[in-house]
């Protein structure tokens, strides 16, 4: 798994080699691309049936994102045969290579450019092995839909050269030369393989999934998580009508039926029964910026460059962003099935490698005992409940051995305690010289953990609430360029004095995991309305102003088009409307995107109505542009309802957002009127991780088209409804 | 547990349940059929929503004592009701227009849209926006939800010529 | 001979100069004339268009003038009467379609007289007749309000009245029957509070608009002051001694409730009221809670009085003897399978408990239109604002089960006797 910085990636490309950097440089070594160094060998990725079936297999796991269809393009492209003779398997830690997570829109980077690598290198191999079979040269074969043709019309199909071991080889560093002709997947919107089961109701998710024999049950979670079970009185439960076994461990709570509806009622019944003491532990009736700034914190530069200015235009401001939630419109689900000794996990985790050595760690045995396979869930967007369903569903496997046991999280089980994304406080200041550029520049970013994924039992929520319970690690902070609270917190932008610091804070009033972008939602939100108040304070427009400020020609391109779509240019501004823009480039290493957004704002009763956004997008080059188009706009629309709704609300007791009427999200009356995404493509160069490119820029070109529209210059997220009447 | 005959995709089922369970769990557990999600089992978010007699109703809040006589839709009957899965017209608008993320909210979508779209053939898209309030999408799909809608009525409004 | 003659001839010279009279009396009752035009309007300072803004909040002025929420105070609601449908008009300050011509005296003049700028009448759904008796100092601020709200372009819609009664010139009779312009004035035995939520009450929150009930003629009865009316198809409960609350409200229930749409434990705002309460919410606090102040003194005059609220519970089955049984054993189990799930006491409904249904003033109200729309259509905070939820039955219940429903509550609920023609009702309530 790709996590470590400072790699250089050798691609070739039409014959031209094309070096792309992480910082830092490292010394050259002969490591294999991506995914394929921790999982060598081709045929752990490629495996081809005397049928003539080929199947791919892949770490990553379909979230929603289009991930298999695109991966599947990628390898059916390379090996030149038509998608449909390809089957995909995703994420299983009995069959696939271990990609660790599907997370930090590296699935393509990660998956896909190994696939890539290891699919030219099984064409060449069998390339090699039909010139021996037929005995000619390889170079005067002809490729076409799996099939190797002689000048003379003598035929090998890629089937009849795989009879044995011929695929069990290690992949070689230097890249295959591209497959012969034009492009036969990339590039193409094939439509997703997942969809037509969706939408006619065949199983599809892991909530579909019934096995013979199979149990439901339901956890009773405590009120809160500081909440201690004073007492409990389950004999009325036990004789309920279809229980099957009610389960205690210290605060874990469940209750296994033989019906689905049964077990709610009697979870419902057992949470009656239960007595708990709830401490008043949370603050309250803080504000953010106060709450957050409570925690104690490490500060940790990122960025050290030149020396503080003196002189010039100083501007400064400070950003929040409150906690959030995941929200999977699906709440979390898991089976789990002890046989023999031997557990099968059904999860729709990201990350089934990681969660088999957290679940064996908390069950105290062999991680070989264990499979955990991945079947989809609804979007997950992070780190939300499924690794903890995973947890409750194998303690309760082991409670009951033999039968699998299904459990289903309630709504407000999931909105209770899916880890939730972590509140933020950010301050900017900058100098602007005479002539209107950023001499200096400061940003500090006070956050709490952006990762408490499992890995460790600690960070199984069933794992904290049993009679011996485990303690959650103390979470650490991922390095930049990922980064975690501190995602995108350096600016892209040219500038000669810079100091960039994450204060990172251990410990938060909330359990806090990644969302969808993770710091880089806030962090680009408040580097990019600063950028707007800075264009405005140097009187440049805000397009121009971020154009000046950079170098790279990509960026350069996506926020020229992005402006030239929306009509940004020779914009006529109309009554109670403004328009707003917003760049970044993910991690500063994935995506770039830009956009511009139009917004209408009735200030009398706080709605902002988006009339039209028009993104642009270059992610190097694109596999499935449909997917990329998918991906930007649900990420734009997700972003609105974060910035314009969204924000967790707890009392001193407990989280009080516990159902969609208690924490309201986008619906329909709120979508744009237009959306539109415009993509640069660029055959050639590497996959850029996209999934997650919009969600700051979305959120900072909203504020800033409501300052256009009204002036109010709103820095708290979510820019509400009552924010906007009361000022 | 109590005896239900239950008339479901244009087929009578005998079921034995008890009286309060939701229809969404004698669908999705007694007769196997996965359209029907749930999603908050609170009548927030649609994503259980069938037709029954027609209009659209969230199958989380129905007891399966109140259904009595009246047929029961999902999204399993859209097409040709004789075979399961057969892709109608909305079901293809969708896949034309990849109107899916994680797609877990889209059978819902479906139904609501079907129930539109069976009494009013040619909504304008303020009244599709509107008619498809109750349904929550979380992934942000909304754009190409309309759209699919949009394309199926006037796929449905051709066809009528 | 020429005296009958003489006598017929002054008889209808009498009857001409009668009829003529009454024609002059009617028109002097019935025109107005119009005020010119201005050109531009005038600014105002920043402390007055404040304190509009909390006019307008409590008078309410968006409930109607502002259906949809991108464009505030631009009208367009259609409101149902028994004359007809009337649509609220555009009053933000647009010179071609709002009120962005009318001066200060026009504005003054349609708030207490209900007249148009252009000297047309205009129909008492706008409540005049409670604006009437605003100070003048209240009726300047709400004009700097709205004459500094964003002009937008919105023509007033086409109203659909029943003949006669869309003839402007005669509500002019009407006004002379329920237009009663004599100033508000505080009761000196009242504390400071109390005066200020009467006047509020009366005169810009126009409680009793709703909450009073109506004449054949549509105005208010004056001689049953508060005894519940109607609005939008709600019953609007009456909010003095014949208040159907079976447990009597507290100030502090009050305040909350008028604050923030819900008291715990008693009752929520649904229906119109929620329009109310969402204004309420931005109101001055100080003035909610003299609001509160004074709607509590009228309530508190209910008489206590045992009813199934003070033991809530589960609600019990039907009694072996009850005469209907078969039609409450079908309603008992609708509960049970439909509403028990939140709404039996002690049963933690998702973000917030479900009051126990004994304690549900919908049921002990004299009319079960308000029941029947919780049914239906549940409760729903307004789109993207967190909020109290209840789903609704309308596409789960049918007629019968909806009838059913509602008279077992009322039964079993409340033990209030039974509504007369429920089942007409119900029908009438769910045909669009």
């Amino acid at each position: 798994m790709s996590a470590d910085p400072g790699r250089r990636r050798f691609l070739a490309a039409g014959g031209a080699l094309t070096l792309s950097f992480a910082l830092p440089l490292h010394a050259v070594s002969a490591e294999l691309p991506e995914s394929l160094d921790k999982t060598p060998w081709l045929d752990a990725w490629i495996r081809i049936g005397a049928d003539e079936q080929i199947t791919v297999f892949t770490g990553k796991a379909e979230l929603g994102q289009g991930i298999k269809t695109a991966l599947l393009q990628v390898a059916a492209d390379t090996l030149r045969v038509a998608p449909s003779r390809v089957r995909i398997v995703t994420a299983d830690t009995a069959r696939t290579p271990d990609e660790g997570i599907t997370a930090g829109s590296n699935s393509m980077k990660d998956s896909g450019t190994a696939l890539r690598h290891a699919a030219g290198q099984v064409r060449v191999r069998l390339a090699q092995l039909a010139a021996a079979r037929l005995r000619v040269e390889t170079a005067s074969l002809s490729l076409k839909d799996g099939v190797f043709v002689t000048p003379d019309g003598r035929r090998a199909t890629y089937g009849q050269l795989v009879t044995g071991q011929q695929l069990h080889l290690r992949a070689t560093p230097q890249a295959a030369p591209p497959p012969p002709g034009p492009n036969t997947a990339i590039g193409q919107s094939l439509a997703r393989l997942d969809i037509p089961a969706k939408v006619s109701g065949a199983p599809a998710y892991v909530q579909d999934l019934r096995l013979p024999g199979m149990l439901h049950a339901r956890v009773v979670r405590p009120p809160a998580q500081a909440a201690r079970l004073a007492g409990i009185d389950s004999n009325a439960v036990e004789r309920l009508p279809g229980v099957v076994k009610v389960v205690r461990d210290g605060r874990f709570l469940a209750v296994i039926a033989d019906g689905e509806y049964r077990a709610v009622k009697a979870a419902a019944a057992l949470a009656r029964a239960a007595r708990w003491d709830t401490p008043a532990v949370l603050p309250a009736r803080q504000d953010i910026a106060t709450l957050v700034r409570a925690q104690a914190s490490t500060a940790m530069p990122i960025l050290e460059r030149g020396g503080p200015i003196a002189g010039g235009r100083r501007l400064a401001a400070t950003f929040t962003r409150p906690f959030q939630l995941h929200g999977s419109i699906g709440p979390s689900c898991a089976i789990a099935q002890l046989v023999d000794g031997r557990y099968t996990v059904w999860t729709h985790s990201q990350g089934v490698f990681p969660l088999r050595s957290a679940l064996a760690e908390l069950l105290a045995i062999d991680q070989d005992t264990m499979r955990c396979i991945h079947v989809e869930g609804s979007g997950c967007y992070g780190h939300n409940g499924a690794d903890d369903v995973a947890a409750d569903a194998v303690l309760l496997a082991r409670a009951l051995p033999g039968r699998p046991v299904r459990v289903q999280w309630m709504r407000e089980d999931e909105h209770a305690w899916e880890p939730v994304g972590a509140a933020m406080v950010a301050e900017v200041a900058a100098t602007l010289d005479a002539s209107g550029r950023i001499v200096d520049w400061r940003y500090d970013v006070w956050t709490p953990s952006h990762n408490t994924r499992p890995g460790k039992a600690g960070n199984l929520l069933a794992a904290t609430h049993l009679a011996r319970p485990f303690t959650p690690p103390v979470p650490t902070p991922s390095p930049q360029p990922e980064g975690s609270g501190d995602r995108n917190a350096i600016p892209y932008y040219l500038l000669p004095n810079a100091r960039v610091t994450h204060h990172f804070q251990p410990k938060a009033v909330l359990r806090t995991s990644a969302m969808r972008g993770l710091g880089a939602y806030c962090n680009v939100f408040a580097i990019e309305s600063f950028m707007d108040e800075l264009a405005r304070a140097a009187q440049v427009d805000p397009v121009a102003f971020r154009l000046r400020h950079l170098e790279d020609p990509r960026a350069l391109d996506v926020i020229r088009l992005a402006a030239e779509k929306f009509g940004w240019d020779g914009y006529r501004r109309t009554p109670r409307r403004g328009r707003g823009f917003a760049f970044a480039r993910y991690k500063n290493l994935a995506a770039y995107c830009a956009l511009a957004v139009e917004v209408e704002v009735a200030r009398e009763t706080g709605l902002v109505r988006i009339t039209r956004v028009a993104a642009a997008v270059d992610c190097g080059e694109i596999v499935n542009p449909d997917g990329v188009r998918n991906q930007i706009e649900g990420g734009i629309v997700q972003s609105a309802s974060w910035t314009l709704l969204e924000q967790l609300r707890f009392d001193a007791q407990r989280v009080l957002s516990v159902d969609w009427a208690s924490y309201p999200i986008l619906r329909f009356g709120q979508a744009p009127d237009k959306l539109d995404v415009h993509l640069i493509d660029r055959p050639g160069q590497p996959f850029l991780g996209t999934g997650e490119a919009a969600q700051g820029p979305a959120a900072a070109a909203l504020a800033n088209a409501v300052f256009d529209a009204c002036g109010l210059r709103m820095r708290d997220l979510p820019l509400d409804r009552e924010r906007i009447r009361a000022s | 547990m109590t005896a239900y005959r239950l008339q479901v995709n244009g087929k009578q089922h005998a079921v034995d349940t008890d009286p309060d369970t939701p229809l969404l769990y004698v669908l999705r557990n007694d007769l196997a059929l996965n359209g029907a999600k749930f999603g908050c089992g609170l009548g927030q978010c649609g994503s259980c929503t069938v037709l029954l007699a027609g209009q659209p109703a969230m199958s989380c809040m129905v007891p399966v004592s109140v259904v009595g006589a009246r047929p029961v839709r999902t999204v399993e009957s859209l097409g040709d009701a004789r075979q399961q899965h057969t892709i109608g017209v909305l079901q293809q608008a969708f896949i034309d227009e990849q109107a899916a993320q994680c797609g877990y909210c889209i059978a819902g979508m479906i139904m609501q849209a079907t129930a539109l779209l069976e009494r009013e053939p040619q909504p304008s898209d303020a009244r599709i926006r509107a008619h498809m309030a109750p349904n929550l999408c979380r992934c942000g799909t909304h754009m190409r939800i309309l759209r699919a809608v949009r394309r199926a009525a006037d796929r449905l409004a051709k066809d009528k010529r | 001979m020429n005296r009958p003659r003489r006598k017929r001839h002054v008889k209808r010279w009498l009857l001409l100069a009668a009829v003529i009279a009454a024609a002059c009396i009617a028109w002097i009752i019935m025109w107005r004339p119009a005020l010119a035009p201005q050109t531009a309007i005038p600014s105002f300072d920043d402390t007055r268009i404040a304190r509009g803004a909390n006019v307008a909040t409590l008078g309410m002025c968006a409930s109607c003038h502002t259906p949809d929420l991108s464009r505030p105070f631009a009208g367009g609601k259609p409101i149902e009467t028994p004359f007809g449908t009337v649509h609220s008009t555009n009053i933000t300050p647009d010179a071609a379609t709002g009120i962005g011509t009318w001066s200060l005296d026009a504005f003054t003049r349609a708030m207490r007289k209900g007249v148009a700028r252009d000297g047309h009448l205009l129909y008492p759904a706008f409540p005049y007749n409670h604006y009437v008796r605003m100070t003048q100092a209240d009726i300047d601020d709400l004009y700097a309000y709205l004459m500094t709200r964003p002009a937008l372009d919105a023509p007033a819609r086409p109203n659909d009245m029943t003949f006669p009664f869309g003839l402007r010139p005669l509500v002019a009779f009407w006004n002379l029957l329920y237009l009663d312009d004599a100033p508000w004035r505080p009761d000196p035995a009242q504390s400071a509070e109390w005066n200020r939520g009467a006047y509020l009450a009366d005169a810009v929150a126009h409680c009793a608009a709703c909450h009073t009930p109506r004449t054949l003629l549509g105005g208010p009865d004056i001689k049953r002051q508060l005894d519940g009316g109607e609005a939008e198809d709600w019953y609007a409960p009456a909010l003095n001694a014949r208040s159907p609350s079976p447990l009597p409200w507290t100030r502090a229930q009050l305040a909350s409730y008028l604050r923030t749409g819900l008291a715990p434990d008693h009752a929520i705002a649904a229906g119109p009221m929620q329009d109310v309460v969402m204004l309420l919410a931005q109101a001055r606090p100080d003035d909610v809670d003299a609001l509160a102040a004074w709607t509590h003194s009228q309530l508190a005059r209910a008489p206590v009085r045992e009813t199934p609220a003070n033991t809530p519970g589960p609600l019990p089955a039907p009694r072996a003897d009850d005469p209907e049984l078969a039609a409450m054993r079908l309603g008992h189990a609708l509960y049970a399978h439909s509403c028990a799930r939140c709404h039996d006491a002690g049963r933690a409904a998702s973000s917030g408990t479900a009051l126990p249904l004994q304690q549900a003033i919908a049921l002990y109200d004299p009319d079960p239109r308000s029941l029947l729309h919780l049914i239906d259509d549940g409760v729903h905070p307004p789109d993207g604002e967190a909020g109290r939820t209840m789903p609704g039955f309308r596409n789960i219940l049918g007629d019968e089960q909806a009838v059913a429903l509602a008279a077992y509550l009322r039964k079993y609920g409340a033990g209030q006797p039974a509504w007369p023609d429920l089942d007409d009702t119900v029908r009438k309530a769910r045909t669009p």
